[in-house]
């Protein structure tokens, strides 16, 4: 199958490299000095709540933007002085801006209309690229006659029909149900697989994210905060916006002792390279922590029990503050509200971030 | 992730095609067209004036010559784009100069030369400031700019400053003479008459302080509060004071203030309560405002003051057939009033009725969950909420009233008013610095009106449209007011249909008021002059319809999605010449075209650009608008599949709005068809329109001509306007569920 996609598409996988980008909108700087470097054939998201500078970002990378200053080079070109219509780069929009007035076909078909290519080269490769995204059939429809997958897709077939050296993703997903949205990250990740296509992928749902990533680029008030794995970031966050911004987390303050950690009265053998002892902040994911009725650990009482299915959802008030735990092996027989109870965490869960 | 060695600098980009071709178009034109015309006629040229003949003693003409030239050549040169850009703007710049240079030092009218040097060197411009990076845009979108602004600038700006310039400069020198004369006159303004003994401003200022203590003490006694008291005692203490001083005096501004006054609130008052009536009638007669509401846009100016002679005149219908009076209290204010109000109303409630339903259900359902009954809930949240947009109305029919001309001159009983008057000043007492002062009196006043509904009401009354659909079911009105209203309505829609209906009936009758025989003599003596000017007013019409919508569309559409030095000021500047009175922009054409290098008086293109320029607006409006209903996404979805801005424009956008450009279109014709007060200025014996025609006719005492001519308008637009609204209907059903995926 690879083989023949590979045949069906013949652009180059790029590598995008931003260098020092910036973008100000009147006194408001939407993206500050912003490097990246995206390795061909990858997918790379742009991840951070809402006017992080991701859109700008991608959008720059697009041209749709203008950047105030630093460049952007795809391959080898610098591509900042050129449109967006110059860049061999295409985009899936948020709400995928399929044209109302044209047919699917047309849809797909329009950049190579644009460009004046035979009728019999037209229709073989949106017959091709159709197939590529799964459907076949519906050319002659009108985009408002899909449904919300089925143009979603349309809207992928029509970005790759034009060959892409890079392919932009502006938050693809937000206009589909929970559940298509979990389909359609799978089917987007695998034809990106099969074909390589080096990928820039905005979103502000970090499960989206650690989902469908190779890197992740996590973005707070115009700054990168952290490239990393999806991994990487759940595991070893960079800094508190991370850890708070991936998943849940526990920030608790915490004293850094010789190979062992102590929080409030809770000492436990834990190791962290590159930590100097003393005072810290311990991160602490809510399934890493096991609640006990007693035995060893941070001592607490139970302010809210609620039963979530596959998990009970605690907050706990201990001597540190409140803690929030998503605990799997008490769902069967729960604490009740009020119950002293003690806190023990897992090593995986854990990690210590550096100093702000 | 530095330390990469930068990219090599990209080889300097290929041909730039269009660089090459319009330098060549304008060297071209530059060099074989003739650069002067003889007069008037705008194809016979002054022989051995080509580039070719000018060349060597005219130097400005060889170097404009040579800008294109080097333009076009600097498409294919060696060097960086924007460079050449750069090199390409000032080329440009400099041909312009020179072409302007050598046009206004030769003084004669333009030749095509000069008009495909300017068109050329304004594209090049376009160009430069595209490729040099000045506007962040394609060279086409860059050049319909600065196209755009020169257009708006010549045949807009320029024709008013000319207006400014004819007050206060009098043979080439600067005085206010003619400003004071003017203005002491009482054919303008005339307070305290010195016929009288007493003091008329000590009648208005008693008479004015006496309301305001009234006003005061009913505010305080019904708002209890400092703040309105003191601002209710102020706005009557001015209004109340200037509206009593005006109403005992004299002169062209006390009438059409009074005038716009008294229609703007009456024809606002009746406006709304129609609006609820359309909005929340259960009665059947709601069905009546559709074809009620397009009346005024399809009617000619003189077809209600027509009328209103026909059944209230000295031996009118009604005044004297019916009432055996002979009277002519309705030749002046009363009359004009009458007719402006029958006329203007729907305009009102056009206005109202998208207030009326924008506003929100739920809110009204709201309270009356709380317990108020429909009367307090009319009183205490529609009537707050309506309140912008009855301003808004107000002040759109205040500055319709203001720049009326056809009514006043036909009923207006020789009294003066400033749309007429400057008419007067100039053809009449042929003093166009009288005419400049009065025009700059009228646009001043509709201009203040203008600028205070752009910048007040125009944003307030915005800000209650959310286009979120509401749930709840309309509310039905109190039935009294229901049967109320809709009794003043009936009453309504009877007088139209007498007043129109006379008109028709007015066309076959021997001699109305005299001898109603019928008799088909009115529509034998129509022809040839009258259907032979019909025909050349469809003519200019349909030729100006095309360029007003392309260019008002254009504008709105540049104004809406690009960001360019001077965008706010493009897009005032095109909507001023809605809310300049026809009578001032004529007089400005006047003054503007009448002599040297732009000489078009006595044209038909200047009919056709008065009426391009005139009615721009309106497609601009539309295009502001409809391209503001499409996502911006499905624009740049086009530019990332590499589609240039006009193919986005002719694949995206025009097919996505089609609606609204046919929509402008076919009002761009239907004003012009009915224009009067500008192009009464331009016409000649040989230009003459059907508007202008109608005029002569009643002014030659055969009013029936009149009837026949003006009945010909109505039936023929009221037809163009069906027609739009089938065609409309077509385009709308033929996909379906287009529009919904507009505003995604």
């Amino acid at each position: 199958m690879a083989v023949r996609l590979r045949e069906v598409l013949h652009g180059e996988a790029a590598r995008v490299r931003l260098e020092g980008v910036t973008k100000r909108f009147g006194p408001v700087v939407a993206v500050d000095d912003v490097t990246l470097e995206i390795a061909p054939g990858t997918l790379v998201t742009l991840l951070g709540p809402s006017g992080c500078g991701k859109t700008t970002t991608l959008r720059i990378i697009a041209g749709l933007e203008h950047p105030s200053g630093g460049r952007v080079f795809i391959g080898d070109e610098d591509v900042t002085p050129l449109p967006a219509a110059n860049r061999s780069v295409t985009m899936v929009f948020q709400a995928y801006a399929l044209f109302p007035h044209l047919t699917v076909f047309e849809n797909v078909a329009y950049g190579l209309r644009v460009q004046r290519r035979p009728e019999e080269e037209i229709r073989r490769r949106v017959g091709e690229v159709m197939d590529l995204v799964g459907l076949p059939g519906l050319e002659q429809r009108y985009p408002a006659q899909l449904s919300g997958g089925q143009q979603q897709r349309v809207a992928l077939a029509r970005a790759l029909i034009m060959e892409p050296r890079v392919l932009l993703f502006d938050e693809p997903l937000s206009n589909l149900d929970a559940k298509l949205r979990r389909r359609v990250r799978a089917d987007i990740r695998a034809l990106q697989r099969q074909l390589g296509i080096t990928s820039v992928y905005v979103t502000h749902d970090q499960a989206e994210a650690l989902a469908i990533s190779d890197v992740v680029v996590v973005m707070h008030q115009g700054r990168i905060e952290q490239i990393g794995t999806p991994v990487d970031l759940y595991r070893r966050p960079a800094s508190r916006f991370v850890a708070d911004f991936i998943g849940e987390a526990n920030l608790l303050p915490a004293v850094v002792e010789e190979g062992a950690v102590r929080v409030g009265s809770y000492r436990f053998a834990y190791r962290q390279d590159g930590v100097a002892p003393g005072p810290a902040t311990l991160m602490v994911r809510p399934e890493a922590i096991r609640v006990l009725r007693d035995g060893e650990g941070l001592p607490g009482r139970i302010r809210s029990a609620f039963f979530m299915g596959t998990y009970a959802d605690y907050i706990v008030e201990t001597e540190v503050g409140e803690v929030s735990v998503a605990d799997a092996q008490s769902v069967e027989a729960m604490h009740g509200v009020g119950q002293t109870v003690t806190l023990q965490f897992a090593p995986s869960g854990l990690y210590l971030l550096p100093p702000a | 992730m530095s330390g990469v060695a930068l990219a090599p600098a990209r080889p300097a980009a290929r041909v730039s095609a269009t660089l090459v071709a319009w330098g060549a178009v304008t060297c071209l034109g530059a060099l074989l067209l003739p650069w002067a015309r003889a007069g008037r006629d705008l194809v016979a040229f002054v022989p051995q004036t080509t580039g070719l003949d000018l060349l060597g003693r005219d130097w400005p003409v060889a170097a404009a010559v040579v800008c294109g030239a080097l333009a076009g050549m600097l498409g294919g040169a060696p060097l960086p784009l924007f460079l050449r850009g750069r090199l390409a703007l000032a080329a440009g710049g400099l041909g312009l100069l020179a072409t302007v240079v050598s046009v206004a030092s030769r003084g004669a009218p333009m030749g095509p030369a000069p008009v495909v040097g300017v068109l050329g060197f304004l594209a090049l411009v376009g160009i430069g400031l595209a490729l040099g990076g000045y506007i962040r845009a394609d060279a086409f979108i860059s050049v319909c700019i600065v196209w755009s602004a020169a257009f708006v600038l010549i045949f807009i700006l320029y024709p008013l400053l000319a207006v400014l310039q004819a007050s206060i400069v009098v043979g080439g020198r600067f005085t206010l003479d003619v400003v004071r004369e003017t203005a002491r006159s009482p054919l303008f303004l005339l307070i305290d008459n010195p016929n009288t003994p007493q003091n008329e401003w000590h009648q208005a200022l008693r008479a004015g302080a006496l309301l305001t203590a009234a006003a005061a003490l009913v505010a305080l006694a019904l708002t209890r509060k400092a703040r309105p008291t003191l601002l209710w005692t102020a706005g009557t203490a001015v209004l109340g004071t200037g509206l009593i001083a005006l109403y005992l005096g004299f002169g062209a501004v006390r009438n059409s203030v009074l005038l716009a006054a008294v229609v703007g609130v009456i024809s606002t008052g009746l406006g709304f309560l129609f609006a609820l009536l359309a909005e929340r009638s259960r009665l059947p007669t709601r069905r009546l405002f559709g074809p009620v509401s397009i009346l005024p846009i399809i009617t000619p100016p003189f077809v209600l003051g027509l009328a209103v002679i026909y059944l209230f005149g000295r031996r009118g219908f009604v005044t004297h057939q019916v009432l055996g009076l002979s009277t002519t209290v309705f030749f002046g204010p009363l009359g004009v009033a009458l007719a402006q109000v029958l006329a203007y109303t729907p305009i009102a409630f056009l206005i109202l009725q998208g207030v009326v339903r924008a506003l929100d259900v739920a809110l009204e359902e709201a309270a009356e969950t709380l317990g108020a009954d429909r009367w307090h809930t009319l009183r205490t949240v529609i009537w707050p909420l309506a309140r912008p947009g009855l301003a808004n109305a107000f002040l759109l029919v205040a500055i319709e009233s203001l720049a009326d001309f056809g009514n006043p001159i036909i009923v207006g009983g020789g009294k003066p008013y400033l749309a007429t008057e400057v008419f007067f000043s100039l053809v009449g007492r042929y003093n166009p610095n009288e005419a400049a002062v009065f025009g700059l009196a009228l646009l001043a006043m509709t201009l203040t009106i203008f600028l205070l509904q752009y910048w007040w009401i125009g944003r307030a009354s915005y800000v209650t449209v959310t286009g979120r659909p509401s749930q709840g079911v309309v509310r039905p009105l109190p039935p009294a007011l229901d049967y109320g209203v809709t009794a003043i309505f009936v009453v309504w829609v009877l007088v139209i249909v007498a007043l129109y209906g006379s008109v028709a009936v007015g066309s076959v009758t021997k001699l109305w008021g005299f001898d109603y025989t019928l008799t088909l003599y009115n529509w034998e003596k129509l022809s040839p002059t009258g259907w032979q000017v019909f025909r050349n007013t469809l003519t200019l019409a349909s030729i100006a319809a095309i360029p007003s919508t392309v260019v008002g569309f254009l504008i709105g559409y540049l104004v809406t999605r690009y960001a360019f030095p001077g965008r706010g000021a493009l897009e005032f500047s095109s909507m001023l010449s809605f809310a300049t009175p026809g009578t001032v922009m004529g007089i400005g054409y006047i003054l503007a075209f009448n002599q040297g290098p732009l000489l078009l008086t006595g044209t038909e293109l200047i009919i056709i650009l008065a009426f391009v320029f005139r009615n721009m607006p309106v497609a601009l409006r539309a295009g502001v608008a409809a391209v503001l209903q499409i996502d911006r996404s499905l624009e740049e979805a086009s530019t990332m599949l590499r589609a240039g801005s006009p193919v986005t424009l002719r694949r995206i956008v025009v097919p996505l709005v089609r609606g609204a450009i046919l929509a402008g279109l076919v009002f761009s014709f239907v004003r012009a068809m009915t224009a009067i007060s500008q192009v009464i200025f331009l016409v000649t014996p040989r230009t003459s329109l059907a508007t202008t025609q109608i005029l002569s006719y009643v002014n030659y005492g055969t009013v029936g001509l009149a009837a026949a001519l003006s009945w010909v308008l109505v039936v023929f637009m009221s037809l163009v306007i069906v027609a739009l609204y089938l065609v409309n209907q077509r385009l709308g059903g033929r996909r379906p569920g287009e529009m919904p995926t507009l505003a995604a």
